[in-house]
């Protein structure tokens, strides 16, 4: 069947089997290794994408759901300026060991800043409870996106 | 794996009027998915469903608030139509899955999948919710204490779909206190060890209502009719706990080998039970 979408601001299209999941068509049609698999069951975040603007765990999407939708990978926000905040302030953090987790984290974290952006702890842990990290510990992780609010906060919340 | 994708719903129902072969229906996929991935889904044919917009209302009348079975948990915890008129059934809500999951998991899915761990049937169960089952050539409204008849075992036919889960609007403000808690391991995507839903109406102490449902405690979630019929009508300075403990014991049945695991079950529930009529 064929689909097409939008991928990281551009249109797109596929000729694939319709329940083919959206992880594995990005990583082996499009090869966006970005985007990561590990549990492959929606528990641990690693391959979260935007799918209209919204995070989504793409292990758990078929790509006929993806059919006139648009899809952002962290490869595409890491352009954005809230997406090359969110790299700084991770990176100044020192959040980052392996980086399997961090794709994931970027999508989600994005979506925090964009849609409530509050430098506030109790509701960060909320937005990023769906992403698990095995290394860092999540408390630098946290301050990361506390410091990318702040940061934000301070450019008058320009995106 | 075969695969449809209907127009719309009318073509929905013919095709699946016309269908031997057993299917599911593709919602939000979470737990299709993971079911395709864990080999418990081979052979069957999938229809995807999830751009049906026919599916998708929330529909407010005097009397009753009508959501569509692909109405996400996202949409669910976002709506004023639900934080108006069931505050208790968004704030109960919140622990779903992830945020990322309550994005593409829809209420349809929920019921539909038949887990008894599924954390929105103790609160439609004391919410006393119908569904809205449809087929090609008929519609009926069910309870959702009717709707489960064993373990993954419902009302639905082979021809039939989940339409609209109905909310009354009736009875629900007259509750004066209200419980809903899941328990598990962890905050975030937890899959209930027990879960307790339960609306008190009281007046001079005096239980004048009482509505209480479990999950994960027997093969399906259900409301526990024993206790009701006990609390009700009495004083809280004349309960007797020993007698709502053995009411419950026959009422619950959990689904677990491990006896350690029953009883730790047993356990959590009679003490959040008991600490809501005492507290
Ligand atoms: C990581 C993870 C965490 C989870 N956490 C929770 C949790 O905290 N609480 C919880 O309750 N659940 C949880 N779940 C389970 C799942 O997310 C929910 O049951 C969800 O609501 C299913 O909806 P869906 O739209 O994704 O269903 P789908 O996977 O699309 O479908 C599920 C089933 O329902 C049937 N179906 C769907 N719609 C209809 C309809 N209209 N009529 C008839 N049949 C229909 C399908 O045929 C299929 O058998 C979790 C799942 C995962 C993977
Ligand atoms: S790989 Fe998708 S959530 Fe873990
Ligand atoms: S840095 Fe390794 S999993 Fe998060």
């Amino acid at each position: 069947m064929k689909i097409s979408f939008t991928l990281n601001n551009k249109k797109v299209s596929i000729d694939t089997e319709p329940t083919k999941r959206l992880l594995d068509v990005l990583r082996e049609d499009f090869k966006m290794m970005e985007v990561k698999e590990s549990c492959g069951e929606g528990e641990c975040g690693a391959c979260t994408v935007l799918l209209d603007d919204k995070p989504v765990t793409s292990c758990l999407l078929n790509i006929i759901h993806v059919e006139g939708k648009k899809v952002f990978t962290s490869e595409g926000l890491s352009k954005k300026f809230l997406g090359k905040l969110l790299i700084d302030c991770f990176d100044e953090t020192n959040a980052v060991q392996c980086g399997f987790c961090f794709p994931g984290f970027l999508v989600t974290s994005y979506h925090y800043l964009k849609t409530d952006g509050e430098a506030n702890l109790e509701k960060i842990k909320v937005a990023l409870s769906g992403n698990i990290c095995r290394c860092t510990g999540y408390q630098k992780i946290f301050e990361s996106v506390m410091l990318a609010c702040l940061r934000n906060d301070s450019t008058g919340g320009k995106s | 794996m075969k695969f449809y994708k209907p127009d719309n719903l009318n073509e929905l129902l013919g095709y699946i009027n016309n269908l031997e072969n057993k299917f599911y229906l593709l919602a939000g996929g979470t737990d299709i998915n993971v079911q395709i991935k864990n080999g418990f889904i081979n052979d069957e044919e999938i229809i995807y469903i999830n751009h049906l917009d026919e599916l998708r209302n929330i529909e407010d009348s005097e009397r009753e608030l009508k959501l569509g079975t692909l109405v996400t948990f996202a949409e669910i915890l976002n709506s004023d139509l639900i934080s108006n008129n069931f505050p208790f059934l968004q704030e109960s809500l919140k622990n779903f899955a992830s945020p990322l999951l309550q994005n593409m998991a829809t209420i349809g899915g929920n019921i539909a999948n038949g887990s008894p761990t599924a954390d929105v049937l103790p609160l439609l169960l004391v919410l006393e919710a119908k569904l809205e089952l449809v087929s090609s050539n008929s519609s009926r409204v069910v309870e959702i204490k009717d709707y489960f008849t064993g373990y993954k075992k419902t009302l639905l036919k082979s021809d039939e779909i989940i339409k609209n889960i109905i909310l009354s609007k009736d009875k629900y403000h007259l509750f004066t206190k209200k419980l809903y808690k899941k328990v598990g391991a962890r905050n975030a995507l937890t899959i209930a060890k027990a879960a307790i839903a339960c609306l008190i109406k009281t007046n001079n102490q005096v239980i004048e209502d009482f509505v209480i449902a479990a999950g994960s405690l027997n093969e399906f979630a259900r409301r526990l009719y024993r206790v009701e019929n006990y609390l009700i009508g009495k004083k809280f300075s004349e309960l007797d706990y020993t007698e709502i403990e053995t009411l419950l014991r026959k009422e619950i049945t959990p689904i677990s080998d491990i006896r350690s695991d029953k009883e730790y079950r047993f356990q959590v529930f009679y003490n959040l039970l008991e600490n809501f009529l005492t507290v």
